[in-house]
């Protein structure tokens, strides 16, 4: 499957907050959406849900307009909110029955999920009764329960202890090996960079790159080297064009692409050095340039 | 449809596992019970016979008639009458030191005065005593002018029969069930007006809402939830009333003087079914209403202040049809009008309906336009519900609202 955004444009108002956003994603694969707060990532994700009508553009799967009546989408709004004061594991079957499941096979599958992220001693109390953290888990079976095809997270890491978030991780990793299509809007680039093959940085509405990550790294030029030794200072003598970065590791630019072998050799012949690679931008740094230099 | 189905038992569900809702109605049914059964309980408890002396003490000094004299004690049962030669000076005295509670001075067939230390709201003693004292002189000056007592009675007490051939409706006996049907119709669709309010609002400030909206369809949301609630007020007045009907037939026979409560009871059957229709449909078109309102707010300290007008409206409907039935003329141009404003006719028209003899094709017109309305509104709310539901923030005006609602979806 593959689910498409074509230019798509919005306006609340006076003001446009969608231009012309377009990107694509298959199934079997992460795709992360990324932006800087208001940049638009939470009024792409409701116009690819339906919720809002876009003003022009649309919203395809497979090349044909999507049928929201065929497709089910499973959702992790980044508000999180629940019946607080309801018992958790009628609200769990509720919701998965509104997504088209019979009463029977939701109760089977909330089950399945509330065993499978521990969670099974809660089924019976009061969500308010418990942590937050707790609380986005059984939100995150509200998004999964009745096997959606496409799965949004909207930031589905926050709030997570560190064993959470490994078991969070894991259960993306099965979805995606699923085949589903899952798409992930966060502000945390480490996880991002872990799940995601491809990627859109919307910035003000608008896209300011999309694409395979690993592309949009290799498409940095490549004349950086990262060196990390103990001797890096006698290295930044020889090497003028060289900054460091921190403790042992600096960095040296060279004029030349076609240097790289040669300075390379260079190096590790004459210091002690721990490690040598090319330059790759973070997605971090691909983020910060692309909705800084814009503003 | 099958979304319908789910949103409507859960919230039905939600109401029937609510406790204030149970507990409201096994408290309502409790009273009413209390108050049915009464009359049966007074009936066991032997009557003891008031003893005099704890009786207020009245005063009666002056130039009496034989006549008055005669009967003033049977006039003023409720009080212990005393004789005495007091003048009003001393009398007042004595009541304002709480010796007596009230006095009466005669001269004759005139009252001199009437000697009380606070008149209260109730105080009815001059007219009975105006009364006694104008059927003495009537009385005596009968029987100085040669009749005997038994004929000037006759003449005193003639009363004519009068038979009522009545061709409409008797407004005295349908008053007091139309009164309390208009009342439960009020209070019901302000109180689930709330509930569907707070429901609504509720879910938008636990952000419940995020998820529901991407979930459901606003029609089918808004549809589930507005007749989840009819549905469980319409149980509530079936239990009060079902109640008050059942615990009325087994304590009928100690009811069988009080002509209120047996007209209550006695309701014709072609009303109960217009009654059960204005309900139903005016209970949905301002749920729907109460609904949309709920769904603008963000936080729930904000749900009276745009419920307003809303509630303004009904209120105002309220009073116009509560002033029509109490002045006797419920068929005044205000109310023809009402009967055919979807948010006035449910009440306009069922008073009319109780009251008057309206024509058939009135109250079929007025249902017609009162099912396509809740319709209308329904769907209208349902947008306006979808429009509401993600802007958070400053509750939007009004006017807002329904730019949005017709800019598309």
């Amino acid at each position: 499957m593959k689910l498409e955004l074509r230019n798509i444009n919005k306006s609340f108002g006076e003001k446009h907050v969608l231009n012309d956003i377009t990107f694509s994603c298959e199934s079997g694969e992460a795709f992360g959406l990324l932006g800087r707060n208001g940049a638009g990532k939470t009024t792409t994700i409701r116009i690819l849900m339906g919720v809002f009508a876009q003003d022009s553009g649309e919203v395809l799967l497979d090349g044909n307009k999507i049928d929201y009546n065929n497709i089910k989408l499973g959702y992790l709004p980044e508000e999180r909110g629940l019946y607080p004061k309801k018992k958790i594991v009628d609200q769990l079957i509720y919701f998965a029955q509104l997504k088209g499941m019979n009463k029977l096979d939701a109760e089977k599958s909330v089950d399945k999920w509330l065993e499978r992220l521990d969670m099974m001693q809660y089924r019976n109390k009061r969500l308010d009764t418990l942590s937050k953290g707790n609380q986005q888990k059984m939100q995150l079976i509200t998004a999964l329960a009745h096997d959606p095809e496409i799965i949004v997270l909207d930031e589905p890491f926050s709030g997570l202890d560190p064993v959470n978030a490994m078991l969070l991780k894991d259960v993306v990793k099965e979805e995606i090996q699923k085949g589903k299509i899952v798409l992930f809007s966060s502000h945390q680039m480490n996880y991002i960079e872990e799940f995601c093959s491809n990627i859109a940085i919307i910035n003000s509405g608008n896209v300011a790159i999309t694409g395979n990550l690993h592309e949009i790294k290799r498409s940095y030029p490549r004349n950086k080297l990262v060196v990390s030794s103990t001797q890096f200072e006698d290295i930044m003598k020889e090497f003028k064009s060289s900054q460091r970065l921190k403790n042992d590791e600096i960095m040296i630019s060279l004029e030349n692409e076609s240097d790289k072998k040669e300075v390379m050799k260079k190096l590790s012949s004459s210091y002690d050095i721990d490690e040598i690679k090319v330059y790759e931008p973070s997605l971090n740094d691909i983020f910060v340039e692309y909705t800084e230099v814009r503003k | 449809m099958k979304q319908f189905g789910t949103i409507f038992n859960f919230e039905l569900k939600s109401y029937f596992s609510n406790k204030v809702f149970v507990g409201i109605t096994i408290f309502l049914v409790v009273i009413i019970a209390i108050l049915m059964f009464f009359p049966r309980f007074v009936d066991v408890i032997p009557e003891e016979e008031e003893p005099t002396e704890n009786l207020p003490i009245m005063l009666v000094a002056g130039d009496i008639p034989s006549s008055v004299m005669e009967s003033i004690s049977d006039t003023f049962s409720n009080y212990n009458v005393v004789f005495s030669d007091e003048s009003v000076e001393s009398m007042s005295k004595k009541i304002a030191n709480d010796e007596a509670e009230c006095g009466f001075v005669f001269s004759g067939y005139s009252i001199c005065s009437y000697i009380v230390n606070n008149i209260s709201m109730y105080d009815n003693n001059i007219a009975l005593a105006s009364e006694l004292i104008s059927e003495s002189f009537r009385f005596d000056k009968l029987s100085e002018s040669g009749l005997t007592k038994e004929e000037s009675l006759n003449i005193l007490t003639y009363e004519p029969e009068i038979e009522t051939v009545s061709s409409g409706k008797n407004q005295r006996d349908n008053f007091f069930y139309t009164y309390i049907m208009i009342f439960a119709l009020y209070i019901v669709i302000l109180m689930y007006g709330q509930m569907v309010t707070m429901s609504v609002a509720t879910e938008k400030s636990s952000r419940a809402m995020e998820l529901l909206i991407t979930s459901a369809k606003p029609v089918s949301m808004m549809f589930g939830k507005v007749i989840a609630a009819c549905i469980a007020g319409f149980v509530q007045l079936v239990a009060i009333f079902g109640a008050a009907l059942l615990f009325f037939n087994i304590n009928k026979s100690y009811w069988a003087d009080d002509e209120i409560i047996n007209s209550i009871f006695d309701m014709p059957f072609d009303l109960f079914i217009y009654m059960l229709i204005f309900f139903i449909l005016g209970f949905l078109i301002y749920a729907f209403l109460y609904g949309a309102m709920g769904s603008t707010v963000s936080k729930l300290e904000d749900v009276n202040t745009q419920v307003m007008p809303v509630q303004i409206m009904f209120i105002i409907m309220f009073f116009v049809v509560m002033f029509s039935l109490g002045s006797g003329n419920s068929d005044n141009l205000l109310m023809k009008i009402c009967s055919f404003i979807p948010l006035t006719s449910p009440m306009a028209m069922f008073t009319r309906i109780a009251m008057t003899s309206v024509p058939l094709y009135e109250i079929i017109i007025s249902i017609v336009i009162l099912i396509l309305t809740a319709f209308a509104i329904g769907v209208l709310s349902a947008r306006i519900y979808r429009a509401g539901v993600l802007m958070y923030g400053n509750p939007p005006k009004f006017s807002t609202v329904i730019k949005n609602v017709f800019k598309g979806k």
